[in-house]
């Protein structure tokens, strides 16, 4: 009788499991779905099972360019923001967790204020800055003030405070600069931190939507979030070329996100439970 | 100044750069042109506290505040006792769990921009959403869920509470893992139920997790604009405090100090809730 209430039980937990997932995937699988339909059909209804299946939207939208530039774009700035994200948060990280300087105390009190202040009151500010600063409508404005960031160096402190100071002690007695044991000794040592980070910043910044835009002005220099949107905005809605978009923005992130599901969730997780 | 130090110094710096560039500057720039009628192409003239009168007399303003608490007040409940669901659901060990874990989470790692598109569309007046209300018995809006004020709002939040359960459930799963097995078999052992067990248990070594889902939530949340941008542009009363600031500064007359002064009341807010939330979150005493 046991088993048998709890076989019901585990049935029952699958239905329901399996209802809610159908619930989170559909709107995904719809926009795959709508991605392969003729041009200008219409969407709704039974035509999910019966319209026709085609590519040419993807083609479409490269070999007009529309696509081209912003997915370039895109990936330019994410990687460079990453790679500024791996190499800024890990200096002031090491330098915040191994220097016990009064300066570094207040800057990591710096830190945690950041951390806790709404980044969207600066839009104005921000794009004022750049403006005057003549950096508006240029790949600085994407870069430069999204090179470090408090919660990546909050994430590598946490790491490197985790390290045993012995190796570094070794590497001092045995004469080696500080420097060079900052980058070639430490620094390998904290991939596993700097991998979450980096998916962490890539991410954010793939999907980065609300700066992008209002720092830039040029076609030429939209990422592929802005040229989504405002892409909606220009046309009498064509739901094809615009899900074929969207297909390719959320491509890699779902490519990256079923081969680094275990970083990703730890860097979702790390600031969570020590609280 | 010792070696030492200026190797710290200088390993510091990208943060001292980017926190003097790109946080004092802007924050004390625009606390400042928040007293100033500041106009792009136009000048600027100190003008004290008028900002901030005039804040509180525009409608459009006190709209968006308003809409702006129905949505953070309206989504963070549902979005944390959904995602707790979820996580009790999909914890422990059972057959296909790390399917559904992806599956739920999903969502949240997509563009809001993507997400934001393939809704607009499912709330059109043929879409999916509107034949689900139809196959329910109700009515749906004549002209589709987001040209219409009573319901543009709500169905912005209810899309904001499906992208992110997932990202939440992840946390309440983290937290779940971290209370002891043996609590449970000594409850077990006294011959507590799971409902018993649930209650005295569970729940409350969650709180500090719950605390801190609301907390990064709400500072989230009382910044929403994305979604309000693509699908509505702030029509039909959906307009929200960040899309008020970038209506009035960025996009109609690009009155700067005037957005300023309202990113300025926003900040206040914020800051009296993430206080607010501080608070409890060290009480000793529970409120639940």
């Amino acid at each position: 009788m046991v088993s048998r209430a709890g076989t019901l039980r585990a049935t029952g937990r699958y239905l329901l499991l399996s209802a809610i997932l159908v619930i989170m995937i559909f709107p995904l699988v719809w926009m795959f779905r709508v991605s392969l339909m003729e041009p200008g059909s219409i969407s709704g209804g039974s035509r999910f099972v019966e319209a026709a299946f085609t590519v040419s939207n993807f083609a479409d939208l490269f070999t007009s360019g529309q696509l081209l530039r912003p997915l370039i774009n895109s990936v330019i700035v994410g990687v460079m923001v990453t790679l500024g994200n791996i190499l800024f948060c890990f200096m002031v990280a090491y330098s915040l967790a191994r220097y016990q300087f009064i300066i570094n105390k207040g800057l990591f009190a710096t830190v945690i204020a950041v951390l806790m202040i709404p980044a969207h009151i600066t839009i104005i500010p921000l794009y004022v800055l750049c403006v005057k600063a003549g950096i508006y409508d240029s790949y600085w404005a994407l870069i430069l003030p999204w090179l470090v960031n408090p919660i990546g160096i909050f994430l590598v402190k946490q790491y490197i405070e985790s390290l045993p100071p012995a190796v570094e002690e070794a590497a001092r007695i045995d004469g080696a600069s500080e420097l060079r044991i900052v980058f070639q000794i430490v620094m390998p040592l904290c991939k596993p931190a700097l991998a979450v980070l980096a998916i962490q910043v890539f991410f954010t910044n793939w999907n980065s939507f609300l700066f992008p835009y209002i720092l830039t002005l040029s076609d030429s220099l939209r990422t592929l979030p802005v040229a989504l949107a405002l892409y909606q905005g220009h046309q009498a809605v064509d739901w094809q070329h615009l899900m074929a978009g969207s297909t390719i923005a959320v491509l890699p992130v779902l490519v990256l996100f079923l081969f680094l599901q275990r970083q990703i969730v730890s860097g979702i997780t790390a600031g969570a439970v020590k609280q | 100044m010792s070696g030492r130090k200026k190797t710290a110094l200088l390993l510091a710096s990208p943060w001292i750069v980017t926190l003097l560039l790109f946080w004092t500057v802007p924050l004390v720039y625009s606390f400042i042109i928040g007293f100033t009628d500041y106009q792009l192409l136009k000048g600027a003239r100190w003008v004290g506290f008028s900002n901030y009168v005039e804040l509180f007399s525009d409608e459009v303003f006190l709209a968006s505040i308003k809409n702006t608490f129905i949505f953070v007040f309206g989504t963070i409940p549902i979005t944390t006792v959904v995602a707790l669901g979820l996580a009790l659901l999909v914890n422990g060990q059972f057959k296909g769990r790390a399917v559904f874990r992806a599956g739920f989470f999903l969502p949240s790692i997509t563009s809001m921009v993507v997400i934001a598109l393939i809704f607009t569309s499912l709330y059109e007046r043929g879409g999916y959403i509107a034949l689900l209300a139809r196959m329910a018995g109700l009515s749906p809006p004549e002209h589709g869920f987001l040209y219409n004020a009573g319901t543009a709002l709500y169905s912005i939040m209810a899309m904001d509470v499906w992208m992110s359960v997932g990202y939440y459930m992840l946390i309440f799963l983290a937290g779940l893992k971290a209370i002891p097995d043996e609590l449970y078999e000594a409850a077990e052992v006294a011959g507590a139920s799971a409902v018993r067990q649930f209650f005295s248990i569970t729940l409350p070594l969650l709180r500090p997790v719950a605390l801190f889902i609301i907390v990064i939530n709400s500072i989230k949340s009382f910044q929403v604009f994305v979604e309000i941008f693509v699908m509505t542009h702030g029509k039909f009363d959906t307009s929200t405090m960040v899309y008020f600031i970038y209506d009035a500064g960025l996009r109609t007359d690009f009155r700067l100090g005037y957005a300023s002064a309202a990113a300025y009341v926003l900040f206040v807010i914020i800051a009296l809730f993430s206080i607010l939330q501080f608070y409890l979150m060290r009480r000793r005493r529970p409120l639940w």
